[in-house]
């Protein structure tokens, strides 16, 4: 996966996500800021689960679900 | 040093010329600036907005009498002793580029293309120029008559924009969409209509001014975030995208353009192609935006033009965003009295 447009976006603390280059706005959740953080230092989608998994309390399952969701997004808005 | 710098374009309607934009623009700089509107209907906003511009003139259209349009010029100067003339409406930049050398004669300098720049952006020539800087532009077809429009229809398909040699440009989904903005846009501007094939994407925008010897005042990139039922930006945030503004320079560059312009180009979604979609060649309407975020390119056209220490960087910060809005003005009838039977109005500022 190329996290080079990743490395481009200026991020707020609130979610808040801002391209600088193609002047798109999104908003996203605490949630979504980690995930966009672990994925900017390049992690597999395993480490990521697994660093999720270690503050959320929830299944494995549901987790995989919703990061490959999340993923899907960010391809979506050619972010990555 | 007072200067006094005459604009035209102060019709900030609904189509919105871009003159108040520059007069604002000017009255913010650290120019100490006379502003004189060039208005060719007693009704545009500009001439009523007391804090933009100092005085207004009606102008005879650009489409009639050369002489009528310099006598007009020269008494206003006469009166105004006029350093800079910034025009600011495409339809009267081909008499401006015939009377520059006149206007110059009298002291009134003016930054604007020559005769064989505008032709090198016209709508027809496009194709040429976008492949010289390394961009592509849209496949389209120049009409000049009904069967022209059926022919271009049949080769273009559907979706297509159908545009006018100056302005607007309409999407037409059939042969019926685009037979009425065809007729719309012949009765209102004339020929050549351009039928040119749709691209999905988004639309940008960058503002320059060139000086004439291949070399930029300063650059500045938008993506549109709305638009008015016409087309027209109501949205804005600024952007740093490094292809778009080089290829700005490449433009402004290879024809050593002079003056105001404004780039519109397209990204496309599926490739992320750059669509040269056309070129302007004044200041857009929204011009206030980029000297509200530090490119102030009226206030360096004015002190290149008079020999002035200016910037020509184009360093300003993305994410800012400008946010139009509708207002309303309350004069007495005198004014529009004077300026209707004066053919002039001085404003009083309330500042």
């Amino acid at each position: 996966m190329n996290v080079e447009k990743l490395t481009r976006l200026a991020i707020s603390d609130n979610g808040f996500i801002f391209d600088p280059i193609t002047g798109h706005s999104f908003t996203t959740n605490e949630i979504g800021i980690k995930i966009i953080n672990l994925l900017k230092e390049n992690k597999e989608n395993e480490d990521i689960l697994d660093e999720l998994a270690e503050i959320y309390s929830v299944n494995e399952n549901e987790l995989d679900v919703d990061l490959m969701d999340f993923i899907h997004n960010l391809k979506n808005f050619s972010l990555v | 040093m007072k200067i006094t710098v005459a604009i035209s374009g102060i019709n900030a309607i609904d189509n919105p010329g871009p003159g108040t934009g520059i007069a604002k623009s000017l009255k913010e700089s650290g120019l100490d600036v006379r502003t004189i509107g060039l208005a060719y209907d007693a009704l545009e906003p500009g001439i009523y907005m007391d804090d933009v511009i100092d005085k207004s003139y009606i102008m005879p259209y650009p489409s009639g009498e050369r002489e009528s349009f310099i006598k007009r010029i020269a008494y206003i100067h006469s009166i105004e002793k006029l350093d800079v003339v910034i025009s600011a409406l495409d339809a009267e930049l081909p008499i401006y580029m015939d009377i520059e050398k006149d206007l110059a004669k009298m002291g009134i300098k003016m930054l604007i293309p020559t005769k064989e720049m505008f032709k090198l952006r016209n709508k027809t020539e496009l194709e040429k120029l976008a492949e010289e800087i390394g961009v592509k532009n849209p496949a389209y077809i120049a009409c000049t008559s009904y069967p022209d429009l059926l022919a271009a229809l049949n080769i273009v398909g559907y979706p297509c924009m159908v545009k006018g040699p100056f302005y607007e440009a309409f999407k037409a989904n059939n042969l019926v969409e685009a037979e009425l903005h065809f007729s719309k846009i012949a009765n209102k501007w004339g020929y050549p209509i351009i039928v040119q094939k749709f691209i999905y994407g988004e639309e940008f925008d960058v503002i320059g001014c060139g000086s004439g010897n291949g070399e930029d005042l300063g650059i500045f990139a938008i993506r549109k975030m709305t638009t008015t039922s016409l087309g027209k930006v109501w949205n804005a945030v600024s952007i740093h995208n490094d292809e778009l503004i080089d290829a700005t320079k490449r433009m402004i560059a290879k024809l050593q353009w002079r003056g105001g312009l404004e780039f519109e180009a397209l990204i496309e979604n599926r490739t992320g192609d750059i669509y040269l979609l056309e070129i302007n060649p004044r200041f857009p309407a929204w011009i206030y935006m980029a000297s509200g975020c530090g490119i102030n390119l009226p206030e360096r056209m004015v002190k290149f033009l008079l020999n002035l220490d200016h910037e020509s960087h184009s360093d300003y910060e993305s994410g800012k965003m400008m946010i139009r809005y509708t207002a309303e003005l309350v004069k007495d009838i005198s004014e529009f009295e004077k300026i209707t039977t004066n053919g002039e109005l001085e404003n009083r500022s309330k500042k």
